[in-house]
């Protein structure tokens, strides 16, 4: 990737009030996460038990990956990859079928996978300019045609009398040094990286700048098609990561495989104080975001009150409404600040 | 002007020729030719057809349909009372037949057949392969159109295809069993006999359609909840991980247990139940969550799925080192064999999806060959896999 010319530099005043902002985006997103946390303790004796709270994040650590991931793509001001599932299920699907090869080149092959179908989608909304909700959604439909059309409708399974199907069905569930999921220890790995290129590289700088005024960005020499193709790169390989995570958990390649995470993820991101108008926000917000979303659903599950409980439908509404309230209030008080939005 | 009209009513004039023609050749068969057809169509043996797992293909559960009285109003039931579910499984059962077509009986070999399957998914993949191994056997033609993810708009415009190409016979797997029923009702009128399949719609359906085939989901949940019973000793609290909303089966896996279980072991108690989308990923986190709330009041769980939900939960259960809870499950999916195989769950119900959609194209052929006498509802017949003999059903269809 070639370096960008060094960015104009921003009023010092600017630059501090922006940082605050950002800050007090992120401080808001780990006040919610308290909060949920206080309810939590006070909602059940079990809240606050290793096992619960191990659970709890081992139940977001894939979409915790991606939303690594996506969040390069809406910090670029391109909204979300709505191929994030399809991309899921092709590099796991690719992987289980990669698995006569044996493992390194399984996953490999998995990775590959999802980071060409990363590259077709950056160079078409990052050179082309499509509309990229348009063209990922029509990507979904393609990959999940193509996966379909590969496997005559039928799932694979890997070989379990195999040394590669055994470590391929053994990933998800392999604990580092016997204790922690190898999916919570590659969440945070991701983070970091993603925090050092959002924040210390060249690239994340024209990232913000590409993401907060496309144009300016444009006459001040970045090359931004070339940065808006790569957000979408890396969003797929953190998606194809995942999917083969998932993948391994669900002992199967699938179309079905992945389904849900557009949305999950996309909800993580803007709760973790990423606007969809681009530029502002931070790897630790999103992690916060991720957080928040492990503390609702398990506060929620864990309500009891006599013969009530909250159900799926209820849990699904207020993610839902989490999401309108969060975007919505961003919305309205970029729109009060004269600001154009998304 | 009058050139255009002239060409226009010329264009229409040979069209009409060239469709009386079609309609003229297809009744051009004298009877002896029919009678040749149909003693053609009447020695085909499919009964030593086989699926995938080496069971027999052409299976029927032949016990006779006895449906008990209805209640005045059973929405006024409570839950666990089976009545209150009575419109859900005996649709149909008892309704009065409209306008449906005559048999030809003229033979099965020939004819044309479109198949309206619900959506892709490896079940329905097996199920296709079972009704094309039929179809092949009688000599019938098979068209299959899929609603895409199981969209019921797609399956409304697949209707208006089947009425402008006019099958021979359509087989229609609904998207769901209410928004089926217009559906079914403009097949009828438009003359077109109609085999309902897997889902059962809903009363108003019924009528419409020469019979409907599929699993009797709960029957089998019905003997699913025995033998949970038998392994819980009859007392304890149980979860149930629920079907996709919409379906039949979030009702007939859920309700058959609670009701059957209320009956037959009273002090076992249903604690939760909610539906994960059959997730694996979403189930290991409900399933978690249930377990840290409920503790050791949490004996067993039951699942509508042994596949993605069945993975959930057995994770679920192995990280929180409760492997002891009993799980059945509705099945037969390679995943969910391979478990009773280790042993990490305990039962599941056999539905073959192959058996699923040669029935209904049996059936079409028997119609083609002039069997008229056909029942409302065709179940496949029901059974319970456990450890004992899960090696039977081995390799899985899907």
């Amino acid at each position: 990737m070639t370096q960008p010319p060094p960015i104009p530099a921003a009023n010092g005043r600017d630059l501090a009030s922006s940082r605050l902002l950002e800050t007090l985006n992120v401080l808001g997103v780990y006040i919610l996460v308290a909060g949920l946390f206080a309810i939590g303790c006070a909602v059940s004796r079990q809240f606050l038990t290793p096992d619960n709270l191990l659970n709890a994040l081992r139940s977001v650590a894939l979409m915790g990956i991606v939303a690594v991931g996506v969040a390069f793509i809406t910090y670029s001001r391109h909204y979300v990859d709505l191929s994030i599932p399809g991309i899921m299920a092709l590099s796991g699907t690719v992987a289980v079928w990669a698995l006569q090869y044996g493992i390194v080149a399984s996953l490999a092959a998995g990775l590959a996978a999802g980071l060409v179908i990363g590259i077709i989608n950056g160079l078409v909304v990052g050179y082309l300019r499509l509309n990229p909700i348009i063209w990922t959604l029509a990507m979904m439909s393609i990959l999940s045609g193509v996966i379909r059309w590969a496997y005559a409708g039928r799932q694979i399974y890997p070989d379990a009398a195999t040394a590669a199907g055994r470590a391929f069905l053994d990933l998800y569930h392999h604990a580092v040094f016997g204790v922690v999921p190898l999916p919570l220890v590659i969440l945070p790995i991701a983070a970091a990286v993603g925090h050092v290129v959002m924040r210390h590289t060249g690239y994340g700088a024209a990232l913000k700048l590409t993401g907060s005024n496309y144009e300016v960005a444009r006459l001040s020499g970045v090359h931004v098609r070339g940065v808006v193709a790569g957000a979408f790169a890396i969003s797929a390989l953190a998606s194809g990561v995942a999917g083969i995570f998932l993948t391994s958990f669900n002992k199967v390649g699938a179309v079905y495989i992945g389904e849900g995470y557009d949305f999950k993820t996309i909800t993580a991101v803007v709760l973790g104080g990423m606007t969809l108008a681009g530029g502002r926000g931070n790897i630790a917000g999103v992690l916060g975001g991720v957080m928040a979303i492990a503390l609702m659903s398990n506060v929620m599950s864990l309500v009891r009150i006599g013969d009530f409980t909250i159900g799926q439908f209820a849990q699904n509404i207020v993610q839902g409404a989490v999401f309108i309230l969060v975007v919505g209030v961003n919305s309205f008080s970029r729109r009060k600040a004269g600001r154009d939005d998304a | 002007m009058t050139f255009r009209w002239t060409t226009a009513m010329g264009l229409i004039v040979a069209l009409a020729t060239v469709l009386g023609c079609q309609d003229e050749k297809k009744n051009t068969q004298t009877p002896a030719d029919r009678a040749a057809a149909l003693a053609e169509s009447l020695a085909v043996d499919v009964s030593g057809l086989k699926s995938a797992d080496n069971q027999p293909l052409i299976i029927m559960d032949t016990s006779p349909l006895k449906a008990p009285p209805r209640a005045a109003d059973s929405t006024k039931l409570p839950e666990e009372d089976p009545l209150r579910w009575y419109d859900m499984e005996y649709a149909g059962w008892d309704c009065k037949k409209v306008n449906l077509p005559k048999s030809p009986a003229d033979g099965a070999k020939g004819k044309h057949v479109m198949c309206l399957r619900h959506m892709d998914h490896p079940y329905t993949t097996a199920y296709t392969r079972g009704m094309e191994k039929v179809a092949k056997a009688y000599g019938i033609h098979l068209k299959t159109l899929t609603a895409g993810n199981a969209d019921v708009n797609i399956q409304s415009q697949q209707i208006d295809q089947v009425i402008n190409e006019r099958p021979d016979l359509a087989i229609v797997f609904p998207v769901d069993a209410t928004a089926v029923v217009p559906m079914l009702r403009k097949l009828n009128k438009a003359g077109i006999p109609v085999i309902a399949s897997n889902l059962l719609p809903v009363d108003q359906g019924m009528p419409f359609v020469l019979t409907w085939t599929g699993p009797d989901d709960w029957g089998q949940f019905r003997m699913l909840a025995r033998e949970f019973a038998e392994k819980m000793n009859h007392e304890g609290g149980y979860c149930i991980v629920r079907h996709m909303p919409g379906s039949s089966c979030f009702f007939s896996r859920t309700f058959s247990v609670v009701s059957e279980l209320k009956k037959i072991a009273p002090k076992m108690k249903c604690l939760d139940m909610q539906t994960t989308m059959l997730q694996a990923e979403k189930t290991a986190e409900v399933v978690s969550g249930w377990i840290t709330k409920y503790g050791p009041q949490l004996k067993g769980i039951v699942s509508a799925d042994d596949s993605g939900a069945q993975i959930g939960i057995n994770e679920a259960c192995k990280n929180a080192g409760r492997e002891a809870i009993v799980r059945v499950a509705a099945g037969n999916s390679k995943v969910g064999m391979d478990f009773i195989k280790a042993g990490s769950l305990h039962a599941i119900t056999y539905q073959s999806p192959e058996a699923d959609g040669a029935l209904p194209m049996k059936l079409a052929a028997e119609w083609f060959n002039g069997k008229t006498d056909l029942k409302p509802v065709y179940y496949l017949p029901k059974h319970v896999i456990t450890a004992k003999d899960v090696d039977d059903y081995l390799p899985a269809q899907w």
